[in-house]
């Protein structure tokens, strides 16, 4: 059993790039990937990519455009979690010894489906009955607003911490300020959420380079330990669901903090699936960040923002910095790598040490989610 | 666009970390005229010397993004090729073939013949073009 690092890791700026293939949106950051390790596309020993929408072989035509063959390259599907499993399935590889130099990509391209929700598989019957993800969100936050002594005011607040996140972040889609009048008076997308309380339609792409304890003596890069990677699915009912406690997410935290041997509150800094408003007050309780009952004072205290107890989203966020589906879970990784190596710039959490990255994946009927992945990390001394 | 730095890190990014736009001229000619000959229109590594087709911009074999565009023709020689039956790419029938040229550079193309049936591996081809495509065309022996 070896340990994991991440030893370099590079993503590009999300935007919306119409004249980008799959390929030409991730080559950029693998090759920057590469270069923050001190790597070449040689010393690659097997490939991992995690997407939604690229179709057959993404991974394949990315990786061949500069060279990298003959060793395994796997292409992972698991919706908003695309990218994070493919994280966990490289994890997995160096942890049980087989691999020592893993890359890892996540990307995906949005802007093929020229705007609106995103599509979902036609199969399912409540897909079929008009299900689309803002409105299975929306139900969340109609139930918090009708459970909890809380208002859309707080739902709005959500989205300023992010877009004032974002401001420093010059990777993010969005990189200005509103105000919470500004996002409540925004077109309604699925009553209670407004426009701005939704993550933008975008493209995007990451990569990291995961390698062993005898592949970080290789390469000798400030490293990034993975102390955890939980992947799971979620639980079919065909009964009642607390639309609040989404049990696939406790319980994929629960599992992590076990395995690494700290917990939420030893975090300095996360990157949640905010990818609405309602979600990152649900998160807070499902991570364990505050008790039940208590994420919006938890919001509303600062204790998520610069100088309060835990930095949750410092890029941005999905609801700033953009949301291109299998892309997330890689992005969070390299905000988490830059944080912990102390080169975050402006948007520097001060002293980070341990940091948490999270993101679920689908809407299918009976599931909370069809995918959860958390990953923590500790700074490598 | 946003403001591009130096270096690409956490801090910011320079140039290197913007999507390639290799879908910005679908649909571009992949070939011109030189003296009169078709020639296609190929993209070589100043550093490795490494050559591909179609135009490109990142090395093949390094990775290294230092691509050049040259251009290519004169007589190939037909690998292997297909008269297309049943596609969902474009109208049937067709004839597809993969045709090596004397630079190392394996190219898919269009051969345009009346008689299929007389096609043969390793057969010359040559390069010609309408005014929106190109395509080989069975030459009998080299230099005709």
């Amino acid at each position: 059993m070896s340990k994991v690092y991440m030893v370099g890791a590079a993503m590009v700026p999300m935007a919306k790039y119409r004249n980008s293939s799959y390929s030409g949106l991730a080559v950029p950051a693998v090759l920057n990937a590469l270069k923050s390790a001190g790597a070449l596309p040689a010393d690659i020993q097997s490939v991992v990519c995690g997407h939604a929408f690229g179709g057959m072989l993404t991974g394949q035509r990315i990786v061949k455009e500069l060279g990298i063959g003959s060793i395994p390259v796997l292409n992972v599907d698991n919706a908003c979690s695309g990218g994070a499993s493919a994280l966990n399935a490289a994890y997995k590889d160096i942890e049980s010894g087989r691999h020592d130099v893993v890359l890892v990509i996540g990307v995906d391209k949005l802007t093929q489906f020229g705007g609106g929700t995103l599509p979902l598989v036609q199969e399912d019957p409540e897909v079929q009955r008009g299900m689309v993800m803002p409105a299975l969100y929306a139900m969340r936050a109609r139930r918090f607003l009708h459970e909890r002594n809380a208002t859309v005011q707080d739902l709005a607040l959500v989205s300023v911490k992010a877009r004032r996140h974002g401001m420093n972040n010059p990777y993010a889609q969005f990189r200005s300020e509103v105000q919470v009048e500004e996002v409540l008076n925004s077109r309604p997308i699925c009553d209670p959420l407004t426009l701005l309380q939704c993550c933008p339609t975008g493209d995007g792409a990451a990569a990291v380079i995961l390698v062993s304890e005898k592949g970080r003596r290789k390469f000798g890069k400030a490293a990034v330990r993975i102390a955890a990677s939980v992947l799971h699915s979620g639980q079919v009912t065909a009964g009642f669901r607390d639309m609040l406690r989404p049990e696939i997410t406790s319980h994929s935290a629960r599992d992590a903090y076990e395995a690494a041997g700290f917990g939420p509150q030893d975090l300095d800094v996360i990157e949640l699936h905010d990818a609405f408003s309602i979600a990152e007050l649900v998160y807070y309780e499902a991570l364990g960040l505050c008790a039940e009952g208590e994420s919006a004072d938890y919001l509303k205290s600062g204790k998520t923002t610069y100088g309060g107890d835990v930095v949750v989203n410092p890029s941005g966020g999905l609801l700033s910095k953009g949301h291109p589906v299998g892309a997330s879970g890689v992005a969070q990784a390299v905000e988490m790598y830059w944080q912990l190596t102390e080169s975050a710039g402006t948007r520097q959490v001060p002293k980070a040490r341990r940091g948490l990255t999270h993101v679920t994946g689908g809407g299918i009927a009976g599931l909370d989610h069809g995918a959860c992945t958390v990953h923590l990390f500790e700074r490598a001394l | 666009m946003q403001e591009v730095s130096e270096t690409t890190g956490g801090a910011g990014y320079g140039i290197d970390a913007i999507p390639i736009e290799d879908m910005k001229d679908e649909g571009k000619k992949h070939y011109q005229l030189l003296d009169g000959e078709v020639h296609l229109r190929g993209s070589k590594s100043r550093s490795s010397g490494s050559m591909a087709f179609p135009e490109r911009e990142v090395c093949l074999e390094t990775g290294a993004r230092d691509m050049e565009t040259f251009l290519f023709g004169g007589e190939g020689v037909l690998y292997s090729f297909s008269v297309v039956h049943v596609s969902s790419s474009r109208p049937v029938p067709y004839v597809l073939g993969y045709v090596d040229f004397p630079n190392g550079l394996r190219v898919l193309s269009h051969v345009v013949t009346d008689d299929p049936a007389s096609l043969r591996c390793d057969q010359f081809v040559q390069l010609r073009a309408t005014d929106d495509d190109w395509f080989v065309v069975p030459a009998l022996s080299r230099g005709e």
